[in-house]
Formats: C-alpha cells, structure tokens, sequence
C-alpha cells in the first residue's frame, strides 16, 4: 500500500521574512486608516495574468502595486490539509456554484492566485481555437504563429515540460485505456522544477517545485522594487470622464469582510488580472461604461463530467503527479463549431472532494467513500463558447457586491456530457477497471461496457442530478476588433475608458479547449509587453 | 423527446423555484422561523433553528461515515459549521435562504415530499424522506438535495480522522525549515 504520510518534507520558503529580501509588501489587515499610494502601474489581482503583467512591468524600471484579495500564505504553511486548503486558498472556500447551483467551481483565491492551486497541465492554445477568435470575434495578431514565440518564452520561464516521471495509477488508467482503444494519449507539459511527485498541488505545493507566480513572477517584481498589497479588495475603479486613474481598495479581516479603511491606488495605468469573474465584477461594480450590455456575458467554464472506476489493484489516486496523461481524440472530432468537444484528463482524488463529487447519502455513500484507495477518476473538459447553443454564463452582483455566474446547464451540455460519459466508461473499462460508474445522481456502478452503454442510454440527463464542475473559468471580457461582441481590443485596452487593461483569462472569446494557465501566461506577457513600451515612451 | 419542450418546461420550473425561495424565506421571516439571532452557542454561523433543522439530516447522511470513528451527527454539524468559514457572506446567505424555506411545512412538502420537520421524523422515516427527495423530479427539489448533502460530506471528509478512516494514509509530514 502507498503510504506517504511518515515522508518528512522540510524546504525553505522564499517568503519566510519578505522585508529581509527588502520586499515591499502590505498585509492589507493592518490597515486601519485611510491611505493614497501612487504608482505608474496598478495591478489588481496576483494570479497567471497578474503575475506575469507585473514582473514584465517592473522590469522595464515602472513602479507597480499588486493589489490581491486573498491573504498571503505561502509554503510554510502549506500542509497539505485539504479544507484549510479549500478555505484559505479557493474562492467561497470551494463552495463557490453557478446561480442554480448546476456546476460546482473551483478557482484560486491566494497570493499567486489559481496558479497556487492547480494541477499545473500546461498546454499552448490549439490552433482551431485562435482561429475561430481571429474569424469570429476580430481577434487580431494572436494567431498561433504570433504567439509561439509568448508560449516559448514562458515555458522557458516557468520551466514547462513534459512529465518525464511515470504516471501515477490514475493517470495510466487513461494511458492503458487509450493505448487499447486506439485512441490519441500523450504525456502532459507540467510547470515544475524539482517536482517531488507527491500529488498535493491542489492544496498549495509543500516543496515550492511548482513554479506558480508565488515563486517566480511575483518575488521578481518585489526584486524589481514592485510593492505588494493583500488581503485588500480592489473595490472600485476610479473613473474621471473617460479616463480610469486608480482603485478604490478595501483591505480585509481575516475572516474577509472590511476592515473600515479606504486605500486609494492612483496610476497612469489600471491592469485588472482578478480573473474571469472577479474581473467583470469589478467593471460592473465601477459601472464602467458597456454601450452594448456585454461585461460579464459569455463567460465560460469548460463544464466537466466525470467518471469513477474501480480497480483490484491500489491506484490511490491522492499521490503522485495529478495530471500527467492526456487524450485530444475527441477535442475536435465534430469540427471546432460542432456538437461539444472535449478533452480527456484524470483527476487527482481526496477524501473531501472525492465524496463531495460522489454524494449520495447513507451507507451507499460511505461504501464509495471507502473504495477511495482503488478508485480512478477521469474527467472530460467539454469546449463551450464555439457553438450557437453554447453562449456560457453571464455574471451578475450579489445585492453585497460579490460576484455570481447564472450560468443554465442546457441541453448542449447535457448531449455532450452523455457522450463523454461513453466514452470515458470504454475507456476505463478497456483500462481493465472491475466497474466504472458515470457522475451522475442516478447512475449505478456498471459491470461491464455492455451494461454501462445500456445504463447510460436510460439515464435522465437533466441538470444538477447530472455531474458538472469546473475548474477553468474563462471570458466575461471578450477581446477581439469586432466592437458588437467584444469590450477589450486584441491589445488587452478596455474599449470604452482609457487608461484601463484586462490582463487575465477573461479576455478569451470562448474557452480553449485545453486548461488555460499556458494561454494565460503567453497573451499576458505579449500585451504587457505592450503596455510597459506604450508607458515607457 | 422534444427536447425544446423538456428545457421551456425546466426553464418555468427554475423560476417557479426561484420564486419561491424568495418568498418562502419572506415567509419564513414574518412567521418567526427565521428570526436572525446571530450563531447558536458552540458555533460560528448556524444559528439555533438550522442546528434544529438539519441535525437529524446529517445524522442520517452521514451516520455509517460517522459511526466509523465513533462521531455524532453533532460533530458532523460542527465540521459543517467550519467549512462555511471559507465561504463568503453572499455564499453562506443562500445557504441560509435554503434553510429558512425548510422552517416552511409547504416547502418541506414540496421539496422533500413531507410535513412533517426532520427533527419530528425517524431515522427509518428520514431515510424514506431522503429516497423520495432523491427521486424527485423537480428542479429546485434536486437544487435543494445537492446544495445541503454536498457541503455535508466535503466538511466531515477534510477532517484528517474521517479522511483516514477511507482508506487514505493521509499527507506528508511538513517540517519548517
């Protein structure tokens, strides 16, 4: 049997006294008086799109805050607890949901944001997908060919590669199961340096090998005289006429609500990187100027189903690499604008988010739970956005402010989600799984391919019993020259106020079709780029 | 099956549902089950009536997890109560939404197919109540099912004693350097 937990893990965090590195940072809980800071650059949000804006900024000799909302917690304390993980790190402490509660949504709150979190899949974005932004939506010099050189550089930066280790036992089960199908599998290209192969990215990496923005971008930008706020919610921006020239921040208690001070941030320039969601919240909050209604509309969630197969031998999902196999057989196998494609992954399993997955109640219940040890968990990422029936979600405010995403599971997700319920139970049960049951509320174990296909043709798929998370939210501020659909050029500018740039994964017309982080990184760092030449002349 | 009469007909019941979230809690608020005392004693955010409400719950949902370490439907609450630290106010207000619309015997009927309140039932009897809400039908019925039973089993299941009585060795022994 796997055991780990007698493994001592002792590395030495970065971030152990930051003012001894001459860092600048404010823990924004202290801040009980009412303050104005000034800068050349405001960056609000830490995560793939902030973190790259601002070490790429600071490196051309311009001063940048950082603003983050979450409290900064980094490796040493990093303990691999699954629920102080989800409280400390996650947005709504993982309880976050769509508005009729359809699909649950695990995205990153911390210093680094979801780059602190996620199971580090590193992927450029498929061709068929930039194309489709550059036909569709005007999407303009972000073609493969342009960006290549943005991925190249942050591969390099943030040391992506493929997995050179072996899979863990989840993630050959898609290999095997691939490999007997006939069917596309490779190895994924992972952002680590030094990976100790233990399977706790979701809760943090332990060993600092996961080279989030908390341990490259960020300490680059504080080298580079960057200063830091967190705990502080960038509240509103500060709109003169048409021009924005700061942010309204409120820091935060420990337990998130306001401390009663007002940071004001003034710059030439406001980057807002908060991520899908939270970026368009704070547009919406600032009631920014939208002519066309469009701030937080088409936001997108690559909805994904899920599949449990049991095995006689141990896979314990809980260790190892998270994600090191992938399949793309069925990514594009309908066209780009087709029925909805999606992409095979395995996904890495804990007590908490194992059961909360697999519900039910009672005694069946617990017999799942206990079956965690032989349990393999593959996921399908379903591409939404490339279709007339798949239009995403549009986020609304809270009557407090905070943001919500009324996004309906329709019937194009559902036909979807059949599909890759098929075809991850063939898969796994070619894996040589004893049986494989679909996520789905209704859904039984299954004996065997034959009586899953029969199984599954009689299920009801209907929201909220069928199974749907997501892990990749996306969009809300489309990009693109074609001013009837899109808020943001192609350069990151918000079209209707000067002085404000959208620098994270909400500018993306639809979702990718691959998980975003890689995308994030190179679009990033190309208008960034931008922006520091714009500000330098 | 038509497929576009299935989705306008779960598009009405949505909003009939919606509705009545909003009124059921307004309701629940005039008639005093949802009076807003602040956290009962012992606790961070549930007050006394969803204590009351939804103790018998998770001792049927999660009893066989919480016999297997020699737990209480209590302690099954407590850890509920800590997860919903990590919410937000917004988070933590539609749950509370949910659990006034429960104080309701209508909404109870509708919901979970009975009158009679959790606390008034069985265990035999809420395993029933709990079968026949699991095959309900209606969309806010299963909303409701998923959005009280899901936190149940992520907050016990994060408690390093219950994660290990799954089978689970549990994490690497992190030493400060």
């Amino acid at each position: 049997m796997q055991d780990l937990s007698s493994l001592p893990i002792k590395v030495s965090d970065p971030w152990k006294d930051p003012a001894a590195n001459g860092w600048d940072v404010i823990d924004g809980r202290t801040i009980h008086d009412n303050r104005t800071l000034e800068a050349d650059v405001v960056i609000i949000g830490s995560g793939a799109g902030g973190g790259v804006s601002a070490e790429i900024l600071s490196q051309q000799g311009l001063k940048v805050i950082i603003v983050e909302a979450a409290r900064l917690k980094t490796s040493d304390q990093f303990n691999m607890d699954e629920g102080e993980a989800y409280r400390d790190l996650y947005q709504e402490g993982a309880m976050r949901a769509t508005k009729d509660a359809g699909m649950t949504i695990l995205q990153g709150r911390a210093v680094g944001g979801t780059t602190v979190v996620n199971w580090t899949s590193s992927f450029r974005t498929p061709h068929e997908t930039l194309n489709f932004w550059r036909d569709r939506y005007g999407v303009d010099g972000l073609d493969r060919a342009s960006l290549d050189p943005w991925f190249a550089k942050m591969e390099q930066r943030l040391n992506i590669e493929k997995w050179i280790m072996p899979p863990n036992a989840n993630n050959d089960v898609l290999k095997r199961g691939c490999d007997a199908k006939g069917w596309h599998v490779d190895v994924i290209p992972r952002n680590v340096s030094g990976c100790w192969n233990i399977g706790y990215c979701g809760m943090g990496c332990p060993t600092n090998a996961k080279m989030s923005m908390l341990v490259t971008t960020l300490p680059e930008a504080l080298n580079q005289g960057a200063t830091l706020i967190h705990s502080a919610q960038a509240h509103q921006l500060v709109i003169e006429g048409d021009t924005v020239t700061g942010v309204i921040v409120h820091p935060l208690q420990n337990d998130k609500q306001p401390t009663g001070a007002t940071v004001t941030l003034k710059a030439r320039a406001v980057v807002t990187a908060g991520g899908s969601m939270q970026s368009p919240a704070l547009l919406l909050r600032s009631e920014a100027p939208d002519p066309k209604g469009l701030v937080g509309t088409r936001t997108f969630l690559h909805p994904t189903n899920f599949a449990y197969g049991i095995y006689d031998k141990e896979i314990a999902p809980y260790y190892g690499a998270p994600q090191s196999m992938y399949s793309d057989e069925f990514v594009f196998k309908h066209g780009v604008d087709g029925p909805a494609g999606y992409k095979l992954e395995m996904m890495p399993m804990h007590p908490g988010l194992n059961t909360a997955l697999v519900g039910g109640y009672g005694i069946d219940a617990r017999q799942q739970a206990e079956q965690l040890p032989n349990l393999a968990a593959s996921i399908a990422l379903l591409r939404d956005g490339f279709h007339e029936d798949s239009q995403g979600g549009r986020v609304e405010l809270r009557d407090n402010g905070e943001p919500l995403l009324d996004y309906p599971v329709n019937d194009y997700l559902l036909d979807g989600t059949r599909r890759a319920h098929l075809t991850m139970l063939e898969m796994q049960f070619a894996a040589g799984a004893k049986q494989v049951r679909p996520g789905h509320h209704d859904a039984p174990y299954y004996k065997s391919w034959k009586e899953a296909k029969a199984g599954i043709a009689s299920l009801d798929y209907a929201p909220t019993i069928t199974g749907l998370g997501s892990a990749h939210v996306m969009g809300g501020l489309t990009m693109g020259q074609d001013d009837s659909h899109c808020t943001v050029n192609s350069d990151g500018s918000y079209k209707y106020l000067n002085g404000l740039y959208v620098i994270d994964g909400s500018v993306f017309p639809t979702s990718l079709g691959v998980n975003p982080q890689l995308t994030i990184y190179g679009i990033s760092a190309r208008n960034a780029t931008r922006l520091a030449e714009a500000l330098s002349v | 099956m038509d497929q576009g009469i299935n989705r306008r007909g779960f598009l009405k019941l949505g909003a009939f549902g919606s509705a009545m979230l909003a009124t059921g809690s307004g309701l629940a608020l005039l008639s005093g089950c949802a009076s807003n005392d602040g956290p009962a004693t012992g606790y961070r955010y549930f007050r006394q009536q969803d204590i009351e409400l939804l103790t018998p719950l998770v001792g049927v949902v999660m009893g066989p997890a919480l016999a297997a370490v020699n737990a209480s439907a209590e302690d099954g609450m407590k850890a509920y109560d800590d997860l919903l630290e990590g919410a937000m106010p917004g988070t933590r207000a539609t749950l509370f939404q949910l659990l006034d619309l429960l104080q309701l015997g209508a909404a109870r009927w509708f919901l979970t197919g009975t009158w009679a309140s959790f606390a008034e039932q069985s265990d035999e009897q809420l395993q029933q109540t709990l079968a026949d809400w699991s095959a309900k039908e209606n969309s806010i019925a299963r909303m409701a099912l998923k959005g009280l039973t899901q936190p149940m089993h992520m907050a016990w299941y994060v408690k390093p004693e219950a994660a290990r009585s799954t089978g689970y060795p549990g994490p690497p022994k992190k030493i400060l350097a």
